[in-house]
């Protein structure tokens, strides 16, 4: 009898230790968890099509100072059909969403929002389960499938890698060139106005098709941008809330 | 070392051409190319399978998600004799747990296959994101397969060699006996958590509009408890019949199998109501999807392998009397039903990665993708499940873990112990 009280409370007093080690560990992992939108900038892309050529000079750039394998694109130029009588282009990096499905689903927060909402990668932390590419709606990760030693071929050419190569067996992608943006604003650069605290690709284009800038500053370039202009984001109807804006080439059409 | 040696060959020249030895050969073989496969997929990397950036869940995915399927007998099984008294079917329960064991120790294999950097294991138990689905899997898995291993001490007890050898250790591992029906709560809350989580973690993919909907949980948990119970009493049958090693209650096991057709008719229901739910969505992505399921390449899977004879016509066979009562067509059918939630889980683990909506501005362009295993992924898949069934005759054959007869006495003795705890 009074042996299986015992148990009986025991195992209760147990379940109630663990509960509140779950509840506590809970409330202090919340606590850390960011929604990306505290920090002081907040950074944002706007890609305008209609001065994109489809050069691909952005993705060279971005393969080179970020050491991307040459089979991986983070940044994709991709042939969005045609608008009286013109190629149009669009290119995509990763959207950096508000609401990132991929750093919902990361089991073990390899994925995470900084305070600036860059959506980063922990490469060390990441154990290869590729949830994240399954969850991104788009496409914006790519899996190493195999170690990447040769040599980078938009090396020197496009720019020196600023970043350690990723290992076999994680997935990667755009982070903003964050490298560039940090070290910029070390150096009280302004990323978007300066070229050393931007990100490759924009530096890169030969047309000025992308814009780069702080969304919490008004007076930045893509603040005013999108005032101004009519923008669109990719697969708004998801909810993502990405931070890559783009001016379709419709509305320079209309203007002009 | 020579004498060893020597023994070794001589013991397998003169077993090789028993049943049993032919048996073993077999599955040694498959478990040597699996090796082989496996080696080389640590030395290559995962570029050698057919796994794409579009679609890097696979046939190992569905190994995984089968094998944890088709354990869940184990939490169901352990829940109706613990907690729900109904100790008459406690050997079934015995043969559950090692299945549980078995099916999730499979499942950590083909993870381990799987994941890109599986020298990281650990890291998914050091770093937490509680809002990952994956998260609540991985901890759920890891602490049900803790439970398992403490369900099961009972039955390594009952390895002759360690009752002789370690006769302290055996008496102290079967003493767990009497902590039964708490771990029969512990698995079935950890159980129900993960196995619709398991679902649950395809529900919320937004970025698959076929997968993207709130049923998938509790389709998976159907899923899981009907698979899981009719493995059991599947490989109960079958040892039966194969070995004298295994003795069976047939009573036993005809009147699970009559419940087990009730379940199907609720397993039924849901997957008739998802198919149907699904052919109203006209929602771009979705159904392209459903029509790869319902009339394109997956559609022999889905109507045959799935609804026709995985649900149907074993429901008729465990409904109709006769049938049931007949071991052929009792085999027939619970055969039926496991092989019918493999083929679930297959179709729903490749349906929503093949057709994929493209994010171009302004039309909902559907792009289709491919894939079908590597030979590397069939070899060490199929070792996977070489492993399972070599666990599982070794199990019936040492630990009378199919033996409704003799643990029926064991029982007795435990049965008094545990109606201690449970009633006082």
């Amino acid at each position: 009898m009074t042996e299986n009280n015992f148990n009986r409370r025991d195992f209760l007093k147990l379940s109630a230790v663990g509960v509140a080690v779950a509840v506590g560990t809970r409330a202090i992992t919340q606590a850390e968890a960011s929604s990306g939108q505290k920090g002081e900038h907040q950074w944002a892309m706007v890609i305008d099509q209609a001065k994109c050529t489809g050069c691909g000079y952005c993705t060279l750039a971005c393969q080179a100072h970020n050491d991307v394998n040459p089979d991986i694109q983070w940044n994709k130029v991709l042939d969005a059909g045609e608008i009286n009588g013109e190629k149009v282009y669009l290119a995509r990096p990763c959207m950096q969403c508000e609401h990132a499905p991929c750093v919902e689903v990361c089991p073990v927060g390899a994925s995470y929002y900084r305070d600036d909402g860059i959506v980063m990668m922990d490469y060390d932390k990441c154990i290869g389960c590729r949830y994240c590419q399954v969850a991104c709606p788009f496409d914006a990760r790519s899996f190493n499938w195999e170690a990447f030693t040769g040599e980078n071929p938009a090396v020197p050419e496009w720019g020196t890698p600023e970043v350690e190569r990723r290992p076999r067996g994680v997935p990667e992608k755009c982070a903003f060139c964050y490298q560039r943006i940090d070290r910029g604003l070390e150096l009280d650069l302004t990323p978007g106005v300066d070229a050393d605290a931007t990100p490759a690709c924009v530096v890169a284009c030969p047309t000025g098709a992308r814009m780069f800038g702080d969304l919490n500053d008004p007076n930045s370039n893509v603040s005013q941008i999108l005032r101004k202009h009519v923008s669109y984001r990719l697969r708004e109807n998801l909810g993502t809330g990405s931070r890559v804006y783009y001016l379709p080439v419709d509305d320079k059409v209309t203007e002009g | 070392m020579k004498k060893i040696l020597a023994t070794i060959f001589k013991t397998i020249r003169e077993n090789i051409f028993t049943p049993w030895g032919l048996w073993l050969a077999f599955l040694g073989v498959i478990l040597l190319s699996a090796l082989v496969a496996g080696i080389m997929i640590f030395w290559k990397g995962l570029v050698i399978t057919n796994l794409t950036n579009l679609v890097p869940w696979g046939l190992w995915i569905t190994i995984d998600l089968s094998s944890i399927a088709v354990s869940a007998g184990a939490f169901s099984l352990c829940a109706g004799v613990y907690l729900f008294g109904l100790k008459r079917y406690a050997p079934l329960a015995r043969t559950a747990t090692f299945i549980g064991l078995i099916g999730y120790t499979m499942a950590m294999l083909a993870l381990v296959l799987d994941i890109g950097r599986p020298d990281r294991f650990y890291k998914a138990l050091m770093f937490w994101n509680v809002h990952s689905l994956m998260w609540e899997v991985t901890m759920c898995v890891m602490l049900y397969l803790t439970v398992l291993v403490f369900e099961s001490m009972p039955i390594f007890a009952s390895l002759e060699w360690l009752r002789t050898r370690y006769p302290l250790l055996a008496k102290k591992m079967e003493s767990i006996h009497h902590y039964a029906p708490f771990l029969a709560i512990i698995g079935l809350g950890l159980s129900s958590l993960h196995q619709s989580s398991l679902g649950a973690m395809y529900g919320v993919i937004k970025a698959r509009p076929y997968l993207y909907k709130p049923e998938m949980a509790a389709l998976f948990m159907f899923s899981a408890i009907v698979g899981g119970i009719a493995l059991t009493l599947l490989a109960s049958m079958l040892s039966s019949r194969l070995t004298s090693k295994a003795r069976v209650n047939d009573i036993l096991i005809e009147r699970v199998s009559q419940f087990l057709s009730y379940l199907l008719i609720g397993y039924l229901y849901i997957r008739f109501w998802d198919w149907m739910a699904s052919r109203y969505m006209h929602e771009p992505g979705r159904t392209e999807a459903y029509h790869l399921l319902t009339v394109g390449p997956l559609s022999f899977n889905f109507w045959f392998g799935e609804l026709l004879l995985g649900i149907l016509v074993p429901l008729i066979l465990l409904l109709y009397r006769p049938t049931r009562l007949s071991p052929f067509w009792r085999m027939l059918a619970l055969a039926m039903v496991v092989g019918g939630v493999v083929a679930f889980r297959y179709d729903i683990n490749i349906v929503g990665q093949l057709a994929v909506i493209s994010y171009l501005p302004g039309e909902a362009v559907v792009s289709y993708t491919a894939y079908s295993p590597s030979l590397v992924e069939w070899a060490s898949g199929m070792g996977i499940v070489a492993y399972g069934l070599l666990a599982f005759s070794l199990g019936v054959k040492y630990l009378r873990v199919v033996d409704h007869r003799l643990t029926d006495e064991e029982h007795e003795v435990v049965t008094v112990k545990s109606t201690e705890t449970v009633h006082a």
